[in-house]
């Protein structure tokens, strides 16, 4: 079954739930693993992309079908991962140290120990690199999505998402070259 | 599929190998997760979604008046301008008595009724009497006399 026919059996009312935990099946891994490759923690990932599809489960009764469901459900957890990062910073504002940037950039010693120096820097590198761009990268280099449905997610141009994408990389090879 | 895999090759060639090794390790480490963590990550996300849909819905305010707030503004400056217009226009075109002055002639009244007036008034009868004398440039002291 496609994800067009689990939709429209969704919308209809009629399985509603199996409709829905098919969807959820079929993309919780690649919607998971992009959002833990924007914040890192389990933890916050877990917290995001179940805001993600409990957004999915309130919203999917409007959704028109004008684009993939999966380009709805990436754009949606950009979304909540930028809402989340965004909190983040409001509270690292007001706190003396932010979880987030702890594990970004003095990864846990026991973690340290296992990583390479060069690991440590790229994790460095990712969390210096804005929210758009890594989000791009994530998507362009792991998950090979093309740019118009990048550029559809993240709300911007081709051109755009082609220019994060290699503002990215660039970035990323300096702070690595970087003693 | 083709074209967007060489695509793909093209742009990888361009990222130098170490940071190929670098995003290659980071991939593994990102993709650890517990043992059966998304079972139960579906577990805890439909429990979630049942809690959420048998909370009772928060009561919404719905003001009466909200698609018809532009209307009620509108009909209120209306009403203002008009009820302004109305109570200016009256003003200036009405010239309301301070007092209603009667012309009574004094021949037609009763003598009783002159007396009580002078009694009830003597003062103020003195005081016009008076003014009366001033103005015809005679005094009662130089009639005496």
């Amino acid at each position: 079954m496609t994800d067009q026919a689990l939709i429209i059996q969704f919308q209809n009312g009629d399985a509603k739930e199996p409709a829905f935990t098919q969807l959820l099946k079929r993309h919780r891994e690649t919607v998971f693993f992009q959002i833990k490759k924007m914040v890192l923690e389990h933890a916050d990932a877990d917290d995001i992309a179940q805001a993600v599809w409990i957004k999915v489960w309130n919203k999917l009764d409007g959704f028109k079908q004008e684009s993939a469901f999966s380009t709805w459900l990436f754009r949606v957890a950009y979304n909540e991962t930028l809402n989340f990062i965004a909190q983040k910073k409001r509270l690292k504002t007001n706190s003396t140290q932010n979880e987030m940037d702890h594990s970004l950039e003095h990864p846990s010693t026991q973690n340290a120990l296992k990583e390479t120096a060069i690991q440590i820097k790229l994790e460095r590198a990712i969390a210096e690199l804005p929210e758009k761009q890594r989000f791009v990268f994530m998507l362009r280099y792991y998950e090979a999505f093309d740019y118009e449905k990048i550029a559809s997610i993240t709300g911007t141009t081709v051109g755009g998402a082609k220019a994060n994408y290699h503002q990215a990389v660039k970035k990323m090879t300096e702070l690595l070259q970087q003693a | 599929m083709g074209l967007i895999n060489d695509m793909n090759d093209m742009e990888n060639e361009s990222i130098s190998k170490n940071l190929k090794e670098a995003l290659k390790s980071f991939e593994s480490r990102t993709m650890q997760v517990p043992a059966g963590y998304f079972d139960q990550f579906e577990l805890d996300l439909m429990q979630k979604i049942k809690a959420e849909g048998q909370a009772p819905q928060k009561a919404r305010i719905i003001s009466l008046f909200s698609n018809q707030k532009k209307y009620l503004v509108a009909a209120s400056l209306v009403f203002a301008i008009a009820t302004g217009y109305l109570f200016f226009n009256k003003a200036e075109n009405t010239t309301t008595p301070i007092a209603k002055v009667e012309i009574i002639n004094i021949e037609t009244l009763p003598d009783e009724l002159i007396e009580a007036y002078v009694n009830n008034n003597e003062l103020v009868a003195e005081v016009e009497w008076n003014s009366a004398i001033e103005a015809t440039g005679t005094n009662l002291i130089s009639i005496n006399n």
